[in-house]
């Protein structure tokens, strides 16, 4: 594992109290691989993220749990060094994320000259270097990023990212702003260098076809927690907590056998004020009694190189049973026996 | 930063249906309570106000009589004391009683200037905004025309020719603020003319007056406040400079007046801080006052700013 | 290229504008334009000629047209009491005003942008507490009153300083340059300076610290940080870069703006400048000087809005380097 995350806990102060955005999320990266971190907007993923590379909101501290890459705890003393060199960040939007004001080659040769060893002149070649294999012509280096295209940008950001040559890319939400087919494009590229360069990789998302087409791995986020994961294939193909059943449902791409998309009805619970026990209580069609005083508890475990496939749901047991009923719509249409709210 | 909590972006003021003008006059008099700065603001407001209503009580000698001491000789320059709280001018005039008369003078200059200014600021900022089109264009040339008009230079020229009147001075002022707030005025009713609920009185039928007047000029009242604030402040300057420059009206007494007057008497050679110390506070006190009003609106009404 | 045309018509358009209320005002003004000429010793036949020899007796469309014609080669009449062309003596005055205008400004601006900076660098912390509404008050001072409190203080008590004027009577200088390149005149011009600097001061800190708080919370300091970017490199190298461009902007348009309002300061240090010479002409009515210097103060303005307008396409790759995608 090159990345384990255990237990981490965020805490935003505002004015409305204590928002817990991340609470006790638990995840492993395996060398190599790709995980994807998926969940609905607020769930806590993108908080994740920006936690283990020591950056968040003025508001926000890391309030518990352990980060470990390659074997060594981090946290926001000692991130610094790595930062670029060993994790590097591609963001969602390229353009709120490069300097206006600079164009974009002497943005990356600022990372070059600043957080790597070259010098000017080795900089520019490198950066032309990592135009190339990002797919840029190395004369738009000159170009500032309101004159790039949003492909481009998020091209750009991806050279830069790849810059000091990272083992671990943190990307969030890397192709969200764009259209289908330049999505593909970005996908493919990312995919490309991920296998020629042996990186490992999160990828943030909240868009389950986008795991499919590019991730290993799956960790599912919800309220702040991960509530499953484990291999892709196993997590969509044959998910076992409700939660990602529903979000199966709300995707197109991946339903094979069901016509219509089914959204999950209600919206997920206020992190400054979380029902006591499993937070998709409210939601869920098969939630019991105890769902809703019990807290949702995820193991891990191994599969070879990689993670086994695990769920924090009460009713594990019965995820094939439930299955069945979680591909009708009219499951979701029924509401929670023991909602709370 | 996607997760964090309240990232509502609110560039309007933010209000449900517009339906009403009481809401907004409620958060508007609650301003104050929230916002230190606001309260604090209007505190100063509520002073000199008191001030200039008990004028008479609280300095019942006439600002502009020529005093004599027991002695029978004039009291000219003398220092503070238990008779003159703040001495006496080089002709023997009570000094504190100027300052507390001067308030006078200054709410009166104040705030006409600044009903004018938060009226036709506020008016022609509405029709702009609200009917756009040639209405817009020939009203902001006009607002860009005031704007390019060098401030001081004319309100010099416009009082030093017109006469030493004191609502000369308000009207050259009001003259070139308006623009500032008419501006502001139109482009928030830019916004809110997209907004759901003119949309549908639009639909509904409601005739150019209702909407304007109804939907949405009780939106842009705090704005139209805070221009008001702000304009009390500018005009209070203006005719203190005015004054100071030898074209005011030298039967009136005004904080200007006694500046002008304990600058061209040597008061500051002789070191008579106490005569012209006090009006420069005074002055600072009511256009700071603004100041943090507007502050305090835009820590209510603009909820993007708070805690930065 | 075409936003700089565009920028420039707005401004030229604007100085017309300015120009043509300037006539009619001073046309309109009560009593007739040659009072200051015109005696009882002169009779009717007198008056007239006179009134044709100043074009007065055409029609005001007639004069008006004179009047730009005249402009636009630098001719702006005699000037009553003194008897000069407006010109020569607006020339004449106008290098102490711009040396007043740039020295403070450039002073207040340099401070005014470190310690903007500086505060919104640590804000939340009590001197940023204090120091904003001080700052405020700065700004809510009257010029002049600055001016004559430091007068008091460091001219007449302290003795630093000169009360006034531009030079030591009785010093003779070869040239202009030689006498405002003396250390008498920069002695003269430090206490005016400052206390315009002090005054204009808190616009560039105020516009830098909100800058710089705005700009600290964009995506891309963020990103800066991610890259594990010194902090200094963040702080100057990228918040400061971006949160200085409005404030560059805001420092042309001073520069207009304030040679309007050292009208005052001028006057309390005797400072022989345009703002200066304004109120004397205001005050003697005379108003050829008035409308010259009062269009010299208008053109520096239109002049300085569309330096501004110029320097912020240049500053901002977004406005000067166009789309390419």
């Amino acid at each position: 594992m090159i990345l384990e995350v255990d237990g981490l806990q965020i805490h935003y102060g505002t004015a409305g109290g204590t928002v817990r955005a991340v609470d006790g999320a638990s995840f492993a990266v395996p060398e190599g691989r790709i995980v994807g971190l998926v969940g609905e907007s607020g769930c806590g993923k993108t908080t994740a993220v920006r936690a283990i590379m020591g950056v968040l909101a003025e508001n926000g501290r890391r309030a518990g749990g352990r980060v470990v890459f390659k074997g060594k705890p981090i946290d926001e003393t000692n991130t610094r060094p790595l930062l670029w060199r060993d994790i590097a960040y591609v963001p969602q939007s390229a353009m709120s994320s490069l300097d206006p004001v600079y164009t974009v080659g002497a943005q990356i040769v600022e990372v070059l000259t600043k957080r790597g060893r070259h010098g000017k002149t080795a900089a520019r070649a490198r950066a032309a270097e990592l135009f190339d294999l990002v797919g840029l012509s190395e004369n738009r280096l000159r170009d500032y990023p309101h004159q790039f295209s949003g492909g481009m940008r998020q091209r750009a950001a991806i050279a830069m990212a790849l810059a000091l040559e990272p083992s671990l890319l943190l990307a969030d939400e890397p192709v969200t702003a764009l259209d289908v087919i330049v999505q593909r494009q970005i996908l493919d590229t990312l995919r490309a260098l991920q296998q020629r360069l042996k990186l490992s990789m999160v990828l943030v998302t909240h868009d389950i076809s986008v795991v499919a087409y590019l991730c290993d791995e799956v960790v599912v986020m919800y309220a702040g927690q991960v509530i499953e994961s484990g291999p892709v294939r196993e997590v969509l193909g044959r998910p076992r907590h409700p939660y990602t059943m529903g979000l199966r449902n709300a995707f197109p791409d991946l339903m094979s056998d069901a016509l219509e998309l089914v959204p999950i009805a209600g919206s997920p619970p206020d992190l400054a004020d979380p029902p006591p026990g499993c937070r998709f209580t409210p939601r869920c069609p098969f939630a019991l009694a105890a769902c809703s005083t019990r807290p949702a508890a995820i193991g891990s475990d191994r599969a070879g190189a990689g993670n086994a496939h695990v769920s924090a749901c009460l009713r594990d047991g019965e995820a094939d049973h439930l299955r069945t009923f979680a591909l009708d719509p009219v499951t979701w249409q029924r509401s929670s026996a023991y909602a709370t709210s | 930063m996607v997760d964090a909590p309240e990232t509502g972006v609110i560039a309007a003021p933010r209000r449900g249906r517009g339906q009403s003008i009481l809401p907004v006059l409620r958060r508007m008099a609650a301003m104050p309570l929230k916002d230190p700065f606001a309260f604090a603001g209007l505190t100063i407001y509520v002073l000199f106000a008191l001030v200039a209503l008990l004028a008479d009580q609280l300095a019942p000698v006439d600002p502009l009589e020529i005093l004599f001491t027991k002695a029978g000789k004039v009291a000219a320059n003398l220092g503070p004391s238990g008779e003159f709280p703040l001495g006496t001018t080089n002709l023997g005039r009570d000094i504190y009683a100027q300052l507390v008369h001067g308030t006078r003078s200054a709410l009166a200059v104040g705030l006409s200037a600044a009903i004018i200014v938060a009226t036709v600021g506020t008016v022609v900022g509405l029709v702009a905004g609200y009917f756009g089109g040639t209405t817009d264009a020939v009203l902001m040339r006009i607002a860009d025309m005031a704007l390019s008009l060098p401030f001081l230079p004319f309100v010099i020229v416009l009082t030093g020719f017109l006469g030493a009147d004191t609502s000369n001075i308000v009207l050259a002022v009001a003259l070139l603020l308006w623009p500032n707030s008419a501006r502001v005025i139109r482009s928030q009713v830019l916004s809110l003319r997209e907004r759901a609920y003119v949309e549908a009185a639009r639909v509904t039928g409601a005739s150019h007056a209702r909407i304007l007047f109804v939907h949405i000029a009780p939106n842009i009242l705090p704005l139209s406040f805070v221009y008001a604030a702000i304009a009390i402040g500018w005009a209070i300057i203006t005719e203190a400079s005015v004054n100071f420059l030898g074209f005011g009206d030298p039967t009136s007494v005004s904080w200007g007046m006694m500046l002008q007057d304990a600058f061209t008497s040597q008061a500051l050679s002789r070191g008579q801080y106490a005569w012209f110390v006090p009006p420069g506070i005074c002055i600072i006190l009511v256009v700071v006052a603004g100041f943090f009003i507007s502050r305090g609106y835009e820590e209510v009404f603009m909820p993007r700013l708070r805690g930065r | 290229m075409r936003l700089v045309v565009e920028r420039f018509a707005h401004n030229a358009l604007a100085l017309l504008a300015v120009t043509t209320i300037l006539f009619f005002m001073f046309r309109l003004m009560p009593g007739t334009p040659l009072a200051a000429f015109i005696n009882e010793n002169l009779n009717a036949d007198q008056q007239q000629a006179m009134l044709e020899q100043f074009g007065l007796d055409r029609p005001m469309w007639q004069q008006y047209f004179i009047y730009l014609g005249n402009l636009l080669q630098g001719e702006m009449g005699l000037s009553f009491f003194q008897r000069r062309p407006v010109t020569t003596i607006l020339l004449e005055v106008l290098p102490n005003s711009i040396v007043l205008t740039l020295t403070s400004l450039i002073v207040a601006y340099i401070f005014g942008v470190l310690a903007g900076a500086w505060l919104a660098w640590r804000r939340g912390s009590w001197i940023e507490r204090v120091a904003v509404p001080v700052v405020l008050a700065t700004r809510a001072a009257p010029e002049f009153w600055i001016g004559m409190v430091l007068l008091a203080l460091l001219s007449f008590n302290a003795g630093w300083f000169p009360s006034g004027g531009a030079s030591s009577p009785g010093l003779a200088y070869d040239s202009n340059w030689e006498r405002m390149l003396s250390l008498d005149y920069l002695h003269h011009l430090a206490l005016p300076a400052l206390t315009l600097a002090l005054y204009l001061q808190g616009l560039p800190l105020l516009l830098m610290r909100s800058n710089m708080l705005e700009v600290m919370h964009e995506e891309f300091v963020t990103m800066a940080r991610m890259k594990g970017l010194s902090e200094w490199r963040i702080v100057i190298g990228h918040a400061a870069r971006n949160a200085l461009l409005p404030v560059v902007t805001a420092f042309a348009l001073g520069v207009g703006l304030s040679m309007g309002g050292n009208v005052v300061i001028e006057t309390v240090f005797s400072w022989p400048g345009i703002g200066r010479l304004l109120v004397q002409a205001v005050s003697v009515h005379d108003y050829p000087l008035a409308q010259g210097a009062f269009l010299m103060i208008a053109l520096v303005l239109a002049l300085m809005n569309f330096v501004a307008d110029l320097l912020y396409m240049v500053l901002d790759p977004r406005v000067s380097h166009g789309r390419r995608a």
